[in-house]
């Protein structure tokens, strides 16, 4: 196959930020090439240099072998398919297509015949007299296909042509593209941030991020052997584990050793192993390579997406302290004020606040005839930064108050250093009330207790919040009696996602089953 | 929800007294025999038959319509390349639109009344044109300083209503262009210009609305034996208290007015819906 | 491609004699309203006598008053009766929606002077006395359709549940309209008061058919002065200009100046 366009070390900056860091890239006769990135990865930006449209910075962009740099958009022998078709409203289907011909004064009946032609080629014979205006999206798509067709480009530029279409329009244009273009044998240059999109339809897929390439490669390569956790995570779902090479076909994970195809890596390497979740069985325990416990089922039609876990997150368990507290009423009886006790992390005596510790003691006042709130307007209360416990007296305006204890004691925290997090939480006191009146009890449950789980790193950078996915508790909400209960908050741990047609229970023990080929290894990075 | 309805109720009432009654009272008036009031049912036909049988009115009305033209057509021709000078300038589009509006907000009678300090046969303009050489020119009190004034007042309406359709104007239209092999002057033709031309009608009826019915602008620079329609107008209400014959002229003016509205209109339908 | 970011382009040629065009008539009359003689071509020197006759004049004085009091009354008028309409009008059906929008098309389109006819055989087959009270009601006449013109899109814009959100949420109807409706349109509403202001304060050919027993406005006072050379219209005219300006210079300037000081606020708070 000839070499149709060449890109060489292509740069190009916007505003001081560099959106293409050096592109490379050859494009072949008679290829269908996809561009795949997020937005903002530069994939535009390349298909508007080749275009005409955007001049580089650095680099070079040859076709044909000619270097073409400096000729404008009128003189290359490319045509484009713009993102919102960019059809001429004033004109209607049939001089849209012309546009071109006619420009280049072509006989009327030769104009006639090519736009005949490309309208039966795109599906929409005797739509010629229609407005543009009048079609649907999917036609207007057709049109401006047509559009640039009619003109014999060698080379194609779709940018994102099916992004306005909606999903059954677009598996039906996508088909639709491959057949065109397999048909006029062009080379195409398609740009999308659909994944699915490209490896339906691709010859090539270039897989760019940031303004760099990632990988180049047939749908299929890029599938089964991406380079890199990025390539792997945008192109379809995968489980990613962390592993260390023990050797040539031998990789260690989850403390565990598996036969592998890969090979070549340096003994001990730290590596990145990527398992499809449609290559994961479930099976009995028994024959499982992995073990683990069913955390989630969804039902997707044909199969069911399983998540299991097999290993647990970090957790940490407080008590809870159920008190049939009652409130305190005022002498005239048109106030009431409650408060309930707290423990506070003898770290965060130094920056108590007011407003903090009517949070921490949950402190109130209302009309209980009007059950209207009232501000509460004055604390009371002496603290050190020494374990014990410290009275503190709410009142209100009128002078009702209440006065409840603050129990300062270390901090309740839990390290994972496998799992590289660290978790806290601490006990806190509750009415029965509370817990019968809370809409979210989880959540209120994580406010009560102030818990949170960050990323431990050495370093000082700013924490990173982890998720608190899982509380977990013994008593039955609905008839909480006064007594002291666990409630156990927990990260979610190690988790596989599974594509499987057998159905599974939540909280199944089960086995997960795959064989080496499964597995493919990635170096770090 | 009809929760809010009545609150639009009050000014359906104010309107129909304040505007719809007197557009009636002007199409009875103008069917009304001279100096009867209208309920006294005289109609007649009269009122036209007069204006139509006339050659001076006539020629007042072909003045007024040469005149407006005029400046519709200068209007255009100034207003399109500097408007679409405004639209490219992509930093200074604001700034510009700013300093383009800014003097329609300005009285146009004090503005017009300048132009007779400039205009005068021993004015500005003439003594500058006396340190290059050239002898006075009589300007005040003819076609070109009636014109002139015209274009003086209206023109930004032009500029404005061309800029906004050319700014709004999708770029990867001329990109497009470009890519099916036109070069920069073909794509001005074959696109831009096409595209602009809903901005181009709707400047042509406000230039051209205004032109048609001025009548403080023809008798500041045209003066007091300059007539255009609306002079007659304002002579037939205020001076000859004739006020079937005065709303005869303003119904045919108006109807003059809605025929050219429509007309350019029309143009435009037929080119395409543009939005 | 060339960067032509600096050439002098014929569109730009065009472009700047326009901007001289537009400003030197502008210019020459602030200029000359300072001179010294009655000479319109030669500044003779600076002098504020026709500024001092002006304000010495009973009737220079008392048609600004005028030109004042009725722009800021049919201000305050046009724009709350223009945005209480426009907020019921939404909920109208069509037909009563396109009557109204009709006749306001009748008002924006109409040429003023077959406006102004009307109104002059309207009040005068009322027998209403003409003077301010008839100018007032023409100028709330024909500010109000531009309130709504320019309050319309920006009510459009809203969801269309706000106002049953607040009534949800327990606010009475008023309260509905006042706290939630109205401060969502706010830059809507004062785009259209100033559109409303400047209209009336500028409006010539409606007041001066529709006035009468020596009620005069700016305009009109022109007007009648113009019909000789008098130099104290420019001092006048000078007057117009710079009230004018502020008052634009204020509605650009304010609104992005507010913003900046609320958000330092909260920044600080």
């Amino acid at each position: 196959m000839k070499k149709l366009i060449e890109l060489k070390n292509l740069e190009k900056t916007f505003d001081g930020q560099q959106v293409l860091k050096g592109i490379s890239l050859d494009i072949y006769e008679n290829e269908f090439v996809t561009l795949l990135g997020p937005s903002g990865c530069g994939k535009t930006t390349i298909l508007r240099i080749i275009g005409g449209f955007l001049e580089a910075d650095g680099g070079e962009v040859l076709f044909d072998g000619q270097k073409i740099n400096d000729v404008p958009p009128y003189e290359r022998e490319i045509n484009t398919v713009f993102q919102k078709y960019a059809l001429f409203p004033h004109l209607n289907v049939y001089d849209n297509i012309a546009f071109g011909l006619k420009l280049r004064k072509e006989p009327k009946d030769v104009i006639e015949q090519k736009v005949i032609r490309m309208l039966r080629l795109v599906g929409l014979d005797g739509f010629a007299k229609r407005r543009v205006n009048e079609m649907s999206g999917g036609q207007q798509q057709r049109v401006a296909i047509a559009r640039a067709l009619v003109n014999e480009p060698k080379v194609l530029l779709l940018d994102e042509p099916l992004g306005a279409l909606d999903l059954k329009l677009r598996k039906e244009m996508q088909r639709e593209l491959k057949k065109i273009q397999q048909e006029v044998g062009i080379t195409f240059l398609f740009v999308t941030h659909d994944q699915e999109e490209a490896l339906t339809m691709s010859d090539k897929i270039v897989v760019m991020k940031e303004g760099t390439i990632q990988q180049i490669g047939t749908p299929t390569d890029i599938y089964n052997e991406p380079v890199n956790r990025y390539v792997a995570n945008f192109i379809g779902e995968s489980n990613i584990i962390e592993g260390t090479m023990r050797g040539d076909y031998l990789v260690e994970f989850e403390d565990r050793m598996f036969d592998c195809v890969d090979a070549g890596f340096e003994k001990d390497e730290a590596v990145e192993v990527v398992i499809r979740p449609e290559d994961l069985d479930v099976v009995p325990v028994t024959e499982g390579k992995l073990r683990g416990r069913v955390k989630s089922v969804l039902f997707k039609g044909v199969h069911y997406d399983t998540m299991v876990e097999t290993r647990a997150g970090t957790s940490i368990t407080v008590q809870m302290t159920v008190r049939d507290a009652k409130p305190a009423v005022s002498s005239s009886a048109e106030e009431c004020i409650s408060a309930n006790d707290f423990y506070l992390d003898i770290e965060d005596v130094e920056q108590l606040t007011d407003a903090r510790i009517i949070a921490r003691a949950d402190a109130q006042a209302w009309n209980p005839k009007t059950d209207e709130f009232l501000s509460i307007s004055k604390l009371k209360y002496s603290i050190e930064p020494k374990n014990g416990v410290y009275p503190v007296t709410f009142e209100t305006h009128s002078g009702t108050s209440i006065t409840v204890n603050m129990i300062v004691a270390d901090a309740n925290r839990v390290q994972n250093k496998e799992n590289g997090e660290e978790i806290y939480a601490m006990n806190f006191f509750k009415s029965a009330d509370e817990i019968q009146e809370s809409m979210a009890l989880d959540h209120d449950l994580i406010t009560w207790a102030d818990a949170s789980a960050w990323v431990l790193n050495s370093e000082n950078e700013p924490d990173i919040r982890v998720r608190i996915s899982d509380v977990r508790y013994t008593f039955d909400p609905e008839n909480i009696q006064p007594g002291t209960y666990d409630v156990t908050f927990s990260t979610k741990g190690y988790e596989y996602k599974v594509s499987t047609t057998d159905r599974t229970e939540v909280g199944d023990v089960v086995g997960l089953a795959f064989v080496p080929e499964d597995l493919h290894i990635m170096r770090k990075g | 929800m009809k929760r809010f309805r009545g609150m639009a109720y009050p000014y359906v009432l104010f309107i129909c007294i304040l505007v719809v009654v007197p557009m009636l009272l002007i199409i009875a008036y103008a069917f009304t025999v001279e100096g009867t009031a209208f309920f006294q049912h005289q109609f007649t036909l009269g009122n036209f038959a007069r204006f139509f049988s006339d050659a001076v009115f006539l020629q007042v009305l072909i003045r007024s319509l040469r005149v407006a033209l005029f400046t519709t057509v200068i209007c255009l021709l100034l207003g399109y390349p500097a408007a679409y000078c405004i639209a490219k300038s992509e930093k200074r589009q604001g700034i510009l639109i700013l300093i383009i509006t800014l003097p329609t907000w300005i009285n146009m009678l004090v503005r017009t009344y300048a132009w007779v300090g400039i205009l005068q046969d021993n004015g500005l303009l003439n003594t500058v044109l006396g340190w290059f050489g050239i002898a006075p020119l009589h300007l005040m009190y003819t076609d070109f300083a009636v014109v002139l004034g015209m274009v003086y007042n209206f023109i930004p309406f032009m500029i404005l209503e061309i800029s906004s359709v050319l700014a709004k104007m999708d770029p990867s239209f001329l990109e497009a262009a470009e890519d099916l092999g036109a070069d920069k002057k073909q794509s001005f033709l074959h696109v831009t210009l096409p595209l602009s031309l809903p901005g181009i009608i709707s400047g042509i009826t406000l230039v051209f609305l205004p032109s048609v019915s001025a009548f403080f602008i023809p008798k500041l620079l045209g003066g007091g034996s300059y007539v255009l329609i609306g002079n007659i107008i304002e002579t037939e209400f205020l001076t000859a208290g004739n006020w079937s014959f005065g709303s005869a002229l303003s119904l045919i003016m108006a109807a003059i007015i809605m025929l050219s509205i429509y007309l350019t209109r029309r143009i435009d339908k037929n080119r395409g819906d543009v939005s | 491609m060339k960067k032509n970011k600096h050439r002098i382009t014929p569109g730009r040629v065009v472009l700047a004699a326009i901007l001289v065009f537009l400003y030197a008539p502008i210019l020459y009359t602030m200029v000359f309203s300072f001179n010294e003689s009655r000479s319109l071509t030669k500044f003779t020197g600076f002098s504020l006598q026709w500024y001092e006759k002006m304000f010495s004049s009973d009737t220079t004085m008392s048609a600004i008053v005028t030109t004042f009091v009725v722009a800021i009354l049919a201000t305050a008028i046009s724009t709350a009766i223009g945005t209480i309409t426009i907020i019921g009008l939404s909920r109208c059906n069509k037909l009563l929606r396109g009557a109204v929008s009709m006749v306001n098309d009748i008002v924006l389109m109409n040429p003023e002077i077959v406006t102004a006819i009307g109104l002059l055989m309207f009040f005068a087959t009322m027998t209403v006395r003409k003077g301010f009270l008839t100018m007032l009601l023409a100028h709330i006449m024909f500010c109000t359709p531009y309130v709504m013109l320019t309050v319309a899109p920006r009510l459009r814009s809203l969801d269309p549940n706000l106002a049953d959100a607040a009534l949800d949420l327990g606010c009475n109807p008023l309260q509905a309209i006042l706290k939630v409706i109205v401060p969502q349109l706010m830059p809507g509403i004062t785009a259209g008061a100033l559109i409303a202001f400047t209209m009336s304060f500028d409006d010539f050919v409606i007041s001066y058919f529709v006035t009468g027993n020596g009620v005069q406005n700016i305009s009109i006072l022109v007007y009648t002065m113009s019909k000789r050379v008098n130099p104290s219209i420019n001092a006048i005219s000078t007057l117009v200009i710079v009230i004018i300006t502020i008052a634009l210079i204020l509605i650009n300037v304010l609104p992005p100046l507010w913003q900046k000081l609320n958000k330092k606020k909260e920044e600080t708070a």
